[in-house]
């Protein structure tokens, strides 16, 4: 068969596969046999079963399932309650109010997490009860943590930019650092789009809550230095030299069980309970990751993805539309594949024609970064979608349809570093010299 | 037919490039018959599962580090052991003299062993000056396997372990003073981003290798077969040589970027070969006959 | 009733392993870094520092985390944390609903059951080739594909239960804590 009948068949099968109701892990991992077994002439079983044994056995991942119990502990204790109380009077009278938190706690959060489900899934588990309590918007509070759980992707550290790095041989410390600006824009963005929606919708607006005089206001305050310990000992952690970035989910862990035991919410029954939702929590996520592994090498072994860049390639585009090209490609690609797995896919011919074109290859990571990171709100096969789904039991279609606003911020957000690309050159040129 | 071949490193990298013309040469020579994809950076198989992916057929050939085996078997250590062999010239004797081994070895796994080329010899990277053993002593210094773990301890430095892409953060951090890797990887990684120094100790090369499975070899018609044959003993010989500019090249890069190469002095030299005897003393007894044999053969 | 029992148990002694599993990850990585807390305090005090290495921590956690992975398939499917999307199944009537979830349980019986075979050769086979890791500490490869056999092997079985009931006209374990999507 050739290429775009099997592209077809896989991308149907998949669909059908998963409106059927089979688990999305499963379905991706069906689709993955079928592309093998109609085109290659290798076991499909032991393909899948070598590869899942490679996606799950790693390091790097340890680091989801440390995280999200970090969030599960957090959620039992009274700390979210504390942090958004703590907030609460500060940001009265900005529009959109605390639906900031999950744009800020994503961003800060995101310096110590590689990866954006894990963002996603540790803020969201504390941010999301407490918003819906508070009778915000659930279509915004879900929107905003789609959205800017993306930001661990982009602000370092971030294991696409790692997988970048080595790919094309560039320099991991000036990715990350030419990410910071490019994640900060975001996150600007992201605030701006909640304070528009905010000012133009006051009535999906809770009541604001009664001004606070500024004493009480400091006093009040009080309140988030407990999240903010935490967060400093996760980020300390590694900037003191004590913990790699992995370790230091592991110190996320230790720091919460203390303050939980501190405030007095720690027995046996939240320990085991956090520890138990983490473990079937991080269970879902790394199997649909296992899938999606399964459905890439099933994609590296056809050549799929490989032939449709090359066809880009042949294509001569000039750099502006190429840029156009490749987004579209990257964002249809990112559908069904996540987002590591395109870059992997595509690096080895993407990247000479990039440098033909004169673009720099640090901007380039950056840029795919951020399209890629678009991939983690589109359906059906998007990372953020599914964490959010296991928190609030919407449905992936749902919640990308309240992502679909911050889609395009990100889109934006691509426009921008293209016109003016030194918002990513800029920081390493400048720290690192030329 | 068509041939997927999972390789560990980048498209960049020489070891890289060389397979990537290994894979013309074939097609050239076979009018096309056989044709090799090659998939680099880990993009179908990861390092780690690339032998075990050719063992099981679900590739039919691969390149992997040799000493990423060395808990497997003593053999696929014997190219890593510090200062036994630390010149281009050296290297080769000492893989002429293990080849047939370390083929052996690989064909109870029903592989076939098609070519080797070593990594530019390994220095040492620090953020200060190395002038003596002492130098290093109580250096958190990276430790990867038992090999350099034991190199560490012999040097009184500390054995730290640090993953490749955590190499930047940990240094700047202070987790890690020190790693002993070659100039190529040094200049790939930019270490110049983290470190100050680099001591051109040049403490051994290790190899990486191409193999295939010997199923899929013999299912080859002949013609093709040799085909194969030719272009790896051409890519081993390329390989080499390019292993050499590589060196060059890549210390001349560490140099335009402001790190410091030295020489090792004299009392250095000294000091490191002493370990290196050590440790191949401890290594030969380990392998028994067998490794005193290889050994023998090198130092004849 | 005593299958029923015996079954639960499993599923539950699985579950308990993998959060055993992923509290190790967390003393072996809080072991190494309290170490170089420990070397810190030592060069504060104008001591040597002591270098204590958790040999492998990387690899073993690793394994560990295939482990904790495979092990609570069975509990985090019954549980209804596996996704899925469910807004074809939610739009069909009662009884077409309860063929389309037979369909999807024998796709996943079958998927998983074919996986499992395959996982159970890998071991099979590393354990033949004498696989080992790379690392400070050889650990046999064989052992934790093991692990990962035994999880997918007891998904299968919690399959083939959740099969069996919905043939039989009862609630599959995995929608029982949800009264909206009834069957
Ligand atoms: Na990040
Ligand atoms: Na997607």
């Amino acid at each position: 068969m050739d290429l775009l009948t099997v592209s077809l068949v896989v991308g149907v099968l998949l669909l059908l596969l998963l409106a059927a109701g089979l688990w999305v892990s499963l379905a991706l991992m069906t689709a993955g046999l079928a592309a093998i077994f109609l085109m290659v002439s290798v076991p499909p079983g032991a393909v899948m079963t070598t590869t899942v044994w490679g996606a799950v056995n790693s390091w790097d991942l340890t680091a989801l399932p440390m995280f999200i119990w970090m969030g599960e502990i957090l959620f039992r204790s009274r700390l979210a309650e504390d942090m958004f109380a703590g907030l609460a009077p500060w940001v009265r009278r900005l529009p959109g109010r605390l639906l900031h938190a999950n744009i800020l706690g994503c961003a800060i959060f995101a310096a110590v997490s590689g990866s954006s489900a894990a963002t996603t899934a540790t803020i969201g588990r504390m941010s999301l009860p407490e918003l819906l309590k508070r009778g915000y918007d659930e279509r915004m509070a879900i929107g905003s943590l789609a959205g800017s759980g993306t930001l661990g992707l982009l602000i370092p550290p971030s294991i696409i930019l790692i997988v970048y790095g080595a790919a094309t041989e560039q320099s991991i410390a000036r990715l990350f650092i030419a990410g910071v600006i490019p994640g900060l824009m975001l996150a600007a963005l992201f605030i701006g789009y909640t304070v528009v929606w905010a000012l133009a919708n006051r009535s999906r607006m809770p009541p604001a809550d009664p001004r606070i005089p500024y004493l009480q206001r400091l006093w009040q305050t009080r309140r988030l230095f407990p999240v903010l310990a935490l967060v400093i000992g996760v980020i300390g952690s590694i900037y003191g030299g004590f913990a790699s970035p992995t370790e230091a989910a592991v110190i996320g862990v230790v720091l919460s069980l203390g303050l939980s035991w501190f405030t007095g919410t720690l027995n046996r029954d939240t320990f085991v309970d956090a520890l138990r939702n983490a473990t079937r929590t991080s269970c879902m996520i790394i199997l649909i990751l296992a899938g999606a592994a399964v459905l890439t090498v099933a994609m590296g072994y056809t050549g799929i993805p490989r032939a449709l860049a090359q066809f880009i390639v042949d294509l001569n585009l000039s750099p502006y539309a190429l840029l156009a090209v490749l987004t579209l490609f990257f964002v249809v690609f990112g559908c069904f594949l996540d987002g590591i797995s395109i870059v992997v896919l595509t690096a080895s011919v993407i990247l000479p024609m990039v440098e033909a074109a004169g673009l720099d290859v640090i901007w380039f990571g950056i840029y795919l970064v951020l399209v890629v990171e678009m991939s983690q709100i589109t359906p059906p096969v998007g990372f953020n979608l599914f964490v959010i789904q296991g928190l609030t039991g919407h449905n992936i279609l749902k919640v990308a349809a309240m992502s679909a606003p911050f889609f395009l911020m990100m889109l934006i957000a691509v426009v921008l570093i293209v016109l003016f690309p030194q918002l990513a050159l800029w920081l390493p040129g400048t720290m690192m010299g030329n | 037919s068509t041939w997927d071949m999972p390789v560990p490193y980048g498209d960049a990298n020489f070891h890289t490039q060389n397979i990537i013309q290994f894979a013309e040469d074939v097609k050239e020579a076979t009018d096309g018959e056989l044709e090799i994809t090659v998939h680099s950076s880990g993009s179908l198989y990861k390092h780690p599962e690339i032998k075990n992916a050719v063992r099981q057929g679900l590739a039919p050939i691969g390149e992997v580090l040799v000493s990423r085996l060395s808990n497997e078997d003593l053999i696929y250590e014997v190219d890593s052991i510090p200062f036994l062999a630390s010149s281009y010239d050296d290297a080769w004797k000492l893989y002429d003299a293990s080849k047939s081994a370390l083929a052996e070895k690989l064909q109870e796994q029903g592989l076939q062993l098609l070519f080797s080329v070593p990594w530019p010899p390994q220095g040492v990277y620090t953020k200060k000056e190395v002038l003596s053993v002492d130098d290093l002593k109580g250096l958190k210094i990276r430790a990867y396997n038992a090999t350099t773990e034991r190199l560490a301890q012999l040097v009184d430095a500390l054995p730290t372990q640090v993953e490749v892409p955590d190499l930047p953060t940990a240094f700047a951090t202070g987790r890690v003073e020190a790693m002993i890797t070659s100039p190529s990887t040094g200049a790939n990684s930019k270490v110049w981003d983290f470190v100050s120094h680099y001591s051109d100790t040049q403490a051994w090369l290790p190899r990486n290798m191409v193999f295939v499975n010997k199923a899929a070899f013999d299912a080859l018609p002949e013609n093709q077969q040799q085909a194969v044959l030719d272009a790896a003993a051409a890519a081993e010989v390329r390989g080499w040589e390019a292993s050499r500019r590589e060196t060059e090249e890549k210390t001349q890069v560490l140099r335009d970027n402001g790190i410091v190469v030295t020489t090792p002095s004299a009392a250095l030299k000294e000091g490191l070969q002493a370990i290196g005897s050590q440790m191949a003393a401890e290594w030969s007894e380990k392998a028994g006959d067998h490794g005193r044999a290889i050994l023998e053969a090198y130092e004849n | 009733m005593m299958v029923r029992k015996a079954l639960d148990w499993l599923y539950g002694g699985a579950e308990r392993l993998a959060m055993a599993a992923l509290c190790l990850i967390a003393l072996l990585a809080s072991a190494q870094v309290l170490g170089r807390v420990a070397d810190f305090v030592l060069g504060l005090m104008g001591l040597p520092p002591y270098g204590f290495l958790v040999p492998s921590l990387a690899e073993i956690a690793g394994f560990l985390l295939v482990g904790a992975s495979f092990l609570a398939l069975a509990g985090s499917l019954r549980a209804g944390a596996q996704i899925r999307v469910t807004l074809g199944l939610s739009a069909l009537s009662r009884r077409k609903r309860r063929v389309a979830e037979a369909f999807v349980l024998m796709a996943g019986v079958a998927l998983s059951g074919f996986f499992f075979l395959y996982a159970v050769r890998l071991a099979a086979d590393s354990h033949r080739f004498n696989e080992l890791s790379y690392g400070i500490l050889p650990v046999p490869l064989w052992m934790p594909q093991s692990v990962m056999a035994l999880g997918i092997g007891i998904f299968t079985i919690a399959l083939l239960q959740d099969l069996i009931a919905v043939l039989r006209g009862r609630q599959p374990s995995y929608l029982s804590g949800d009264s909206v999507e009834e069957l």
